[in-house]
């Protein structure tokens, strides 16, 4: 695997050099112990001690409202509408490339969802290995504390101004080459490297699922009729913030608007959540999962097994997101799946 | 990069041929696609229909598939938002189409076999779709019963046709309503009582049906107590679809998607999933 050492000082203008093809988003402080991927511009301090962005990537390959269809009212005619922003994002931890690698997959599969590959091929991923975690992350235990896919260039932190970057692709190599040549990365970095992802995956072991992921599906089969999900749906909001916050959460609603000219107009897509109430309400007044036990089920088994079913992947990266949105403190993936699986043990 | 230019999400264009009303609330509509082709549907399958600034929903196709004829109808109720706007909508008019969507009833597995069809309520609008290509083709299937059930008289539709239907003897019609008028002289009651009046021989019947989710319990378990097994029996599922790509999450059945896995399915290939019936 070809990799280079790169140094702190170099990066401000490999980052000017990318921006001039691409949107740089680096992981930056927002205060209160918070973080996020925000545009990179000269003297941006770049957080890589973040433990986690509070928003997921998901928003770069499909936003949040998102332009799908351009239509004439009168004419009756439509025509399709793709964008395909440049954007470069550096920093971002495996877990989130791992839930990226997943919705390329789940976009793929069956019918090839145009919109969301128009944007996602004009992006370049840039992992991080984790210097950081967070107190809700349980990342480590579901697999994604590293991934072999989906990264362009992998950078990893090995001294106070030192990184060992891994190539993963041409256009990565490209792009790091691009503000001059690099040294070869020495046996030593390779190896700083190496301990530098122990450290991180002993890290994301902090907060973890007490077995092997694989299991999980297992787990969910026999646990439709358990009482956790009234138990812990009770407080249940149904604000969806957990659906909004979820990195492999893609569930969408078809909008449309008119201008007010009222002759020209667009259809969207905008994100959905399957914890609002009318998210599989039908005409006539049916509503399928009418039930917040339901609904809060319904999306565990999505993750556990549904997905895992699909993609041979757990469809939960554990990056703790939906755990610190949920204000009833209900929402937490790794302590569900620990109780079902303490439920179920003894009848495995 | 490449550049994309195909979307599954634009629409064809399509016109409203013509509307016909089928009672106080649902209507038929017939339309043509306008690059002239046909829609090459199968029984059972279903369209998204837009009208531009209104929105988009989907609907079971009614009318057969039929090699040579570029038309096909839709029967639709108006009760929300792109259904009041269509209702509006005279002869000409302009809509899109996307689909034909979903599974749809494996007519050559019923060829030689004798059929059940069952359909309660607007349940009828795509089982229409099934059994007039049956018809079509009578005299490849074995005897065809069709139960229909509605709430009430008035709410009944195709009912010329349906009259038509059964005095022609080419298929046993049964017809019931749950709450009768005075100028009701059928049978009443929910579509279960149907069942036993209907001459079929459970070892040779297939039974395809569609109607308003708390009917199907009812039906299946009359069905099993008949000896219908459930590898005969096509039920189909409606959610709410949207995107019709088995992509946007509104339909799923656990794990299922209806816009792609279904409409139709088998029984007994869903009887397990705690969510479809």
């Amino acid at each position: 695997m070809t990799a280079y050492t790169v140094q702190m000082e170099q990066l401000p203008k490999l980052c000017a050099t990318w921006s001039a093809q691409y949107g740089v988003h680096v992981p930056m402080a927002l205060g209160n112990g918070f973080y996020d991927f925000a545009p990179w511009r000269p003297g941006a301090e770049i957080a890589f001690e973040y433990d986690v962005a509070y928003n997921s990537l998901k928003r770069f390959f499909m936003p949040p409202r998102e332009d799908m269809v351009a239509f004439d009212v009168q004419s009756c005619t439509a025509s399709p509408v793709f964008a395909a922003p440049p954007t470069l994002l550096f920093g971002v931890h495996p877990y989130d490339i791992k839930a990226v690698t997943q919705l390329d997959q789940l976009m793929e599969a069956v019918s090839l969802d145009q919109n969301y590959f128009s944007r996602r091929d004009a992006v370049v991923i840039f992992a991080l290995t984790p210097l950081a975690v967070a107190d809700t992350a349980f990342w480590a235990s579901v697999g994604a504390d590293k991934v072999d896919r989906g990264y362009d260039l992998y950078w990893t932190k090995t001294g106070p101004g030192t990184f060992h970057v891994e190539v993963g692709s041409g256009k990565g190599e490209e792009l790091l080459l691009a503000a001059g040549p690099l040294p070869p990365a020495t046996a030593g970095s390779r190896e700083a490297a190496r301990k530098a992802q122990v450290r991180a995956t002993k890290l994301g072991l902090s907060r973890k699922l007490l077995y092997d992921w694989h299991e999980t599906p297992h787990v969910l089969e026999r646990s439709w009729n358990s009482s956790v999900w009234h138990r812990k749906a009770e407080k249940c909001l149904a604000c969806g913030s957990c659906n909004i916050v979820c990195p492999t959460c893609y569930c969408f609603d078809i909008r449309e608007e008119v201008d007010e000219s009222l002759k020209t107009g667009r259809r969207f897509r905008e994100w959905d959540g399957c914890m609002l109430s009318g998210f599989a309400l039908v005409a006539g007044g049916h509503n399928f999962r009418a039930q917040a036990a339901e609904r809060y089920r319904h999306r565990y088994m999505r993750k556990g097994k549904y997905i895992f079913d699909k993609i041979g992947e757990l469809g939960c990266v554990g990056c703790g997101r939906c755990v610190r949105a949920c204000t009833s403190k209900i929402a937490d993936p790794c302590a569900i799946f620990n109780t079902l699986w303490e439920e179920r043990r003894h009848e495995i | 990069m490449k550049s994309r230019t195909f979307s599954p999400y634009v629409p064809r264009p399509a016109t409203l041929i013509s509307k016909s009303p089928l009672s106080d609330l649902v209507t038929l509509y017939e339309f043509t696609l306008d690059n002239g082709k046909n829609l090459a549907h199968k029984p059972g399958q279903f369209i998204m229909l837009s009208i531009y600034g209104v929105g988009e929903a989907p609907f079971s196709v009614s009318s057969a598939p039929v090699k040579d004829s570029l038309v096909f109808e839709l029967a639709v109720r108006r009760i929300g938002t792109v259904t009041k706007a269509l209702s509006e909508l005279e002869a000409g008019a302009k809509v899109g189409i996307r689909g034909p969507f979903g599974t749809s009833f494996p007519v050559h597995e019923f060829v030689g076999k004798d059929t059940l069809l069952v359909a309660g309520g607007l349940g009828y609008i795509p089982i229409r779709s099934l059994l007039h290509y049956q018809l079509r083709h009578r005299q490849e299937f074995g005897r065809m019963s069709v139960l229909i059930g509605t709430r009430s008289p008035n709410e009944r539709i195709f009912t010329d046709q349906i009259a038509e239907l059964a005095a022609s003897g080419d298929v046993e019609v049964l017809e019931t309503v749950d709450v009768p008028d005075e100028t009701w002289k059928g049978n009443v009651g929910v579509i279960t009582t149907l069942l036993p009046k209907a001459g079929v021989d459970p070892q040779n019947t297939y039974v395809a049906m569609i109607g308003p989710p708390v009917m199907y319990k009812f039906v299946l378990r009359q069905c099993r107590d008949m000896g219908i097994s459930s590898e005969r029996i096509w039920v189909s599922l409606e959610r709410r679809m949207k995107c019709g790509l088995g992509k946007c999450g509104h339909c799923q059945i656990n794990n299922l998607n209806a816009c792609v896995d279904g409409p139709v399915f088998r029984y007994m290939d869903i009887e397990s999933l705690e969510e479809a019936i």
